[in-house]
């Protein structure tokens, strides 16, 4: 009996967790599920090699704050370089955000990061 | 016998006839997939919007006369063409170019400029007018200056005619003043030389009958070449720079060419000339540029960082058999020194903090003949020897200015 409240109690605590669904669906959307935050993102496809794109997405935190200044970056860890640009991350509103000047320069594996809230969620990004 | 070993022949010949892409390499769906995104060629070309006269058939003309023009240097002895000849693939033939004197670098090849995102060899302009203005100033190379350009167009009625046509008023009635007319010959200059493109190459036609399913035709391409565009694209992993259609991914690379230019003095390349840039009034962030900015994404993001010194631009390989000799500073003679660079590099030369891109890639002397004779099908029919663009016909002054 202890435990099924124990369970239930906790269930109650984390029910916010599962009311985290970032405001971006439909084909093409990739989700990243982290401790404290849920990203959900698309880019073009394919992602095109050595022009700049733009990179939609929209994140929001278990905790139910605010999404505030997020930010974007790709790397190459295999050979140990990021992109010649800094991307810039334009708010939509509503928790949807818009990044742009990434170009990859590259064809391979780059590591797509978001910063949000502190927390770095990480994808595999793949340019042929 | 001896007819029956004819006719056997004969029938071998017939068994063998319709396999003629018998001469075409087995490449793989992925190989494949690689080759076709080197073309097609040639690509739409779109005006540039930095510049209100990019395409414009007045301005073009009057870039034309200026290209030639050794006037537009003080001293009447440097043109844009005594460094980018067109009977030189637009290069000049020298390891470092020569002005008023000699430079560190390279002269670049002029062809197919408006698809590029950088200029010069450490991307020190982010528009072809911005490259065209530089050297105009620079006094190791035209010595020139806004008001030694106004004053040329001063003293030549058929120049100044020609400004007026393109720009819609004459340069002394220029808002701007001697600027003004300074940024405009820059941007006429540019439109001239975005008409400077390649044409289709042997390499086209392959990769285009590999896209269209035609093995038959595919197969006409040499198999020294094929077999050198097999290395190109895999273990050579020079594709990974040399990329798309202008088989250059528009970027920067350290490719372990020394960047000492005298003793005690080097050449940073990327990281030096992207601060040059930002400083520069004439950048696409600047009031000169006429998209108020749209098209500076580039410019805009680009970060520095330590890994950019001794980068330099990855040149595009069309018509690089024509531009001799090679790297940013010219110390590479030849094609096959090129390809000989990359099979022996050294690679305790190059730093990486991770697998490094470049290895050296230790080429069997069959395998450097295949590369080059790749590279090679990257020439266009017209090949080093450009036509010079004929001169337009002398400036008819518009019926305004005879009133």
């Amino acid at each position: 009996m202890k435990t099924a409240a124990a369970v239930l109690a906790a269930a109650l605590l984390t029910a916010p967790a599962t009311a985290c669904e970032p405001p971006l669906a439909g084909p093409g959307v990739q989700r990243i599920d982290g401790s404290g935050h849920v990203v959900a993102w698309r880019a073009p496809q394919p992602v095109p090699l050595a022009q700049f794109f733009t990179l939609e997405f929209a994140a929001c935190a278990r905790s139910g704050d605010r999404i505030e200044a997020p930010r974007v970056e790709a790397t190459m860890p295999q050979h140990g370089h990021g992109m010649n640009y800094r991307p810039t991350v334009e708010s939509l509103g509503g928790g949807r955000f818009r990044a742009g000047g990434l170009l990859l320069h590259m064809p391979g594996r780059w590591q797509l990061s978001f910063t949000v809230g502190g927390e770095t969620l990480r994808a595999v990004l793949t340019v042929d | 016998m001896h007819r029956l070993h004819h006719a056997l022949l004969l029938v071998a010949l017939l068994v063998a006839a319709p396999c003629a892409d018998a001469a075409l390499l087995d490449f793989s769906a992925q190989e494949r997939q690689q080759i076709v995104s080197l073309g097609p060629w040639p690509p739409r070309i779109a005006p540039d919007p930095s510049n209100r006269v990019s395409g414009d058939a007045e301005a073009i003309a009057l870039g034309a006369r200026l290209f030639f023009d050794a006037r537009l240097s003080p001293s009447n002895r440097i043109a844009c063409v005594t460094c980018h000849q067109p009977d030189r693939g637009w290069t000049d033939g020298l390891p470092r170019a020569r002005g008023m004197e000699e430079l560190e670098r390279n002269t670049p090849s002029l062809a197919n400029l408006r698809q590029r995102r950088w200029f010069g060899w450490g991307g020190g302009a982010d528009s072809l007018w911005m490259a065209s203005l530089r050297p105009l100033l620079d006094p190791r190379e035209f010595a020139s200056s806004a008001a030694a350009v106004a004053a040329l167009y001063a003293r030549d009625a058929d120049l100044a005619c020609r400004y007026r046509r393109a720009f819609g008023r004459a340069p002394a009635e220029e808002r701007g003043g001697e600027e003004s007319v300074l940024v405009n010959t820059a941007k006429a200059l540019a439109a001239f030389q975005e008409t400077l493109t390649s044409g289709r190459t042997p390499f086209d036609e392959f990769r285009d009958a590999l896209a269209s399913g035609e093995p038959a035709a595919a197969a006409r391409y040499p198999l020294a070449a094929q077999r050198g565009l097999r290395l190109f694209i895999g273990r050579g992993n020079c594709v990974a720079c040399h990329n798309g259609p202008l088989f250059s991914n528009g970027e920067f690379g350290d490719v372990g060419v020394p960047y000492f230019v005298a003793p005690g003095r080097v050449d940073s390349g990327r990281h030096d000339d992207l601060q040059r840039l930002r400083a520069s009034p004439y950048n696409l962030l600047g009031r000169h540029g006429d998209d108020g900015g749209a098209s500076a994404t580039a410019t805009r993001h680009a970060v520095l960082e330590p890994r950019h010194w001794g980068e330099f631009r990855v040149p595009s390989l069309r018509n690089v058999a024509t531009t001799a000799p090679y790297m940013h500073n010219g110390s590479v003679p030849t094609l096959r020194d090129v390809v000989l660079h990359y099979s022996t590099l050294d690679e305790s030369r190059i730093h990486s903090s991770a697998q490094p891109l470049l290895v050296a890639l230790r080429l069997a002397p069959e395998e450097v003949d295949e590369l080059v004779a790749f590279l090679e099908t990257l020439t266009d029919a017209a090949g080093a020897d450009r036509p010079r663009p004929p001169m337009p016909a002398p400036c008819d002054p518009p019926a305004a200015q005879l009133k």
